[in-house]
């Protein structure tokens, strides 16, 4: 009986994922093992797994993958290291402290589309990071255009765009830390560094965790950020692999192949997100 | 490929997922009501410019309805292939030369032979309509880029200022000077992003003598004396020039920042209402040498296409002939001011006649070139523009550019035939 009416108040939810996730998930599996045009929707040729062949073979692929990795790589260390310092800094008893939890925080709630475009225009040739050079007597970048800089540029973007969410996240964490813990090891007389390593860092474990499983997740499918500032140039130096199987599937029009990709990535995203979630769980036993 | 049993369960996913950035087609058809056929109509316009165009056509045919909707272009094509999947495109459609062979090659356009073929003498730039012979779409508007020159600039670099360089190396010299000035860049030249580079480069390739494929379409010729010659001249006028983004090409040059640039008609319309004062003037992009090859730039269009699921073929087609009729075609390209019409004869429209900078983009267009109508020039383009880049940035020299480039394309061509 019970069971029944909890079933009944989750039905509006199932059938909605069912519907709109569910189904389309289960059909694009389907999907990656046809040759399927959207401009030709009755024609559909069985190509078993020769779109995920025909991937593992594509150095484009591969460059997408690989400027994915970098991406997640270089940004989510350097992310969760300054959340951490940010929410240590905006809890000293300091003058404006709201205003400055709120300040970085802000970009959290609004769109990547607008972050990026503002960005964009900072990184353009008589934008504001040049005249910060110029104030610095450094030449003029070419941010976006430059193979070498653009990923960078783009990764510096994303960490600035992401970074107050993650200290909030931390100040979460931070408020169920026992005073108590701190002022015993002052009177130990424990030093900042020395409450740092022992006390704040193994009681945030958890939060860590959490941060760099979700991050993670969010970074290896990074899009809107390289489809507005770059559009995965220049020479496809920042295309990510999302970028990659969107170019596929919207320009080529090879929705079956785009689809193989997506699954790949799935199957990677599968893989780190177990490692984590696996080092989560016997992190949690350790701390229980 | 061959039919299988997933068409209604593909139709599903497609209602499903890709409808929903779709918005609401409606399909055209009789309205038993009134008598009124109604005719769904995609387009890219500026409603202010097309709503004219489309309240006289129905003023003229009071039994038609039209219901058009403006397009983007940033995503303008995920639209419409998002409406075919799902059963809901439109009627008539508005699409780029560029586009417009995948989308015949898939046999979502009907075949418009016989209607083109009434149209011959009227209407020009059929070929990138064509598939194996047949026709699929008709050409509304065309358009092409020619040399934009900042006289001022030439002036003051002490240059000729009575005509704008006319062979490359005049073109590079006049570069070399004007960036010897502080501030200032000889030349605005592309990269960085999508369906530019190569319209930039072509012009000296073709003008070059220079082919992307052989004249039966079969295989790649990028890989020749002639186009590499032509983008080793390219990356020299790299040095002398500006490397950006169009947009901010644009600016520049508006901002006389950039002496010269290839660029669109467009120009002629921003540059008229954002910087009046601007000393400019158009010319015919610079030949190789005086009496060797020609003044050859990109030639693009757009067309009308009619789809193949249409219910409103008759009001579809109509609509059709009158905006890609002189009148029409006119009109519109004087409100927009980027493109061309189609029409055969538009040059000697009075409007042309008062316009040098307006005529002189109708004269560039006689020595433009299309891109091979490939189903696939999506892919080659995208081959072409980065073995381009890869030259500009000096990863590779321009000889082994345009070998890489022919091979890519080579392999896009057998992969197609197979």
């Amino acid at each position: 009986m019970k069971a029944r009416s909890a079933f009944a108040f989750l039905t509006p939810f199932l059938a909605v994922f069912t519907l709109f996730s569910l189904l389309p998930l289960a059909l694009s599996i389907l999907l990656s093992f046809l040759d399927w045009s959207p401009l030709n929707p009755e024609q559909a040729g069985w190509v078993g797994f020769g779109h995920y062949a025909r991937a593992l073979h594509e150095p484009r692929f591969w460059g997408a993958l690989r400027n994915t990795f970098f991406f997640v790589a270089g940004t989510i260390p350097l992310t969760t290291t300054l959340a951490l310092g940010l929410a240590l800094l905006v809890r000293l008893p300091l003058k404006l402290r709201t205003l400055f939890r709120a300040g970085f925080f802000v970009p959290s709630v609004v769109s990547m589309v607008v972050i990026s475009l503002i960005w964009k225009h900072l990184y353009a040739p008589f934008g504001g990071m040049n005249a910060l050079l110029g104030w610095l007597g450094i030449p003029p970048q070419r941010w976006l255009l430059d193979p070498e800089l653009a990923l960078p540029a783009v990764m510096a973007m994303d960490v600035w765009a992401s970074v107050g969410y993650y200290m909030v996240l931390y100040l979460a964490g931070l408020e169920t830390i026992p005073a108590e813990l701190y002022e015993a090891a002052s009177l130990d007389g424990a030093g900042f560094w020395a409450r740092l390593r022992h006390i704040t860092w193994p009681a945030l474990k958890p939060m860590t965790l959490f941060i760099l499983v979700v991050n993670t997740m969010r970074s290896f499918q990074i899009f809107v950020e390289v489809f507005v500032m770059t559009g995965g140039g220049p020479m496809h130096a920042t295309e990510t692999v999302v970028l990659y199987l969107y170019d596929a599937a919207f320009h080529q029009f090879r929705m079956g192949y785009a689809s193989a990709v997506a699954y790949l990535l799935f199957a990677i995203l599968a893989v780190f997100s177990l490692l984590e979630l696996k080092w989560l769980r016997s992190e949690q036993r350790t701390l229980a | 490929m061959r039919g299988t049993p997933f068409g209604p369960i593909l139709a599903l996913l497609a209602l499903a997922g890709l409808v929903a950035g779709a918005g609401c087609g409606r399909k055209g058809g009789n309205d038993q009501a009134s008598g009124q056929q109604e005719v769904t109509f995609w387009h890219f316009w500026r409603q202010e410019w097309i709503t004219p165009l489309i309240t006289e056509f129905e003023r003229r045919n009071p039994d038609i309805h039209v219901v058009d909707e403006q397009l983007t272009w940033q995503a303008g094509q995920e639209k419409i292939q998002a409406a075919i999947a799902a059963g809901q495109a439109p009627d008539l459609c508005e699409l780029g030369s560029t586009w417009l062979p995948r989308f015949a090659a898939s046999g979502a356009l009907m075949d418009v032979t016989p209607i083109a073929d009434s149209l011959r003498g009227e209407i020009g730039h059929w070929e990138p309509a064509m598939q194996g012979g047949r026709v699929y779409g008709l050409p509304w508007v065309v358009g092409t880029r020619a040399l934009f020159w900042n006289r001022a600039l030439f002036r003051a670099a002490g240059l000729d200022t009575t005509r704008a360089p006319a062979t490359w190396e005049e073109l590079l010299q006049a570069a070399t000077r004007l960036s010897a000035r502080p501030g200032v860049k000889g030349f605005g030249l592309n990269a960085g992003e999508r369906y530019v580079l190569f319209k930039k480069f072509m012009p000296f390739a073709w003008g070059n003598g220079g082919e992307i494929l052989t004249p039966d379409g079969q295989r790649a010729a990028f890989d020749s004396p002639a186009n590499a010659a032509a983008l080793a001249f390219y990356v020299q006028l790299a040095k002398q020039s500006l490397i950006e983004k169009q947009d901010v090409i644009d600016r520049a040059f508006m901002d006389s920042q950039v002496g010269m640039m290839i660029s669109g008609a467009w120009n002629l319309r921003v540059f008229a209402e954002q910087a009046p004062g601007l000393e400019f003037d158009v010319a015919l992009i610079p030949r190789p040498a005086p009496k060797r090859g020609r003044h050859a730039s990109f030639a693009g269009g757009e067309y009308l296409v009619v789809f193949a699921r249409s219910q409103a073929v008759d009001a579809a087609t109509r609509l059709a002939r009158y905006l890609i009729g002189r009148d029409a075609a006119v009109a519109l390209c004087r409100a927009a001011r980027s493109v061309q019409p189609a029409a055969m004869g538009a040059e000697d429209d009075p409007y042309y006649r008062s316009q040098p900078k307006d005529r002189l983009f109708v004269e560039q267009l006689a020595t433009a070139v299309a891109p091979p109508p490939h189903p696939r020039w999506g892919e080659m383009e995208e081959a072409l523009d980065h073995e381009i880049e890869g030259a500009l940035y000096g990863r590779k020299t321009p000889a082994a550019a345009v070998r890489d480039a022919g091979s890519a394309i080579d392999a896009l061509l057998a992969e197609d035939r197979r």
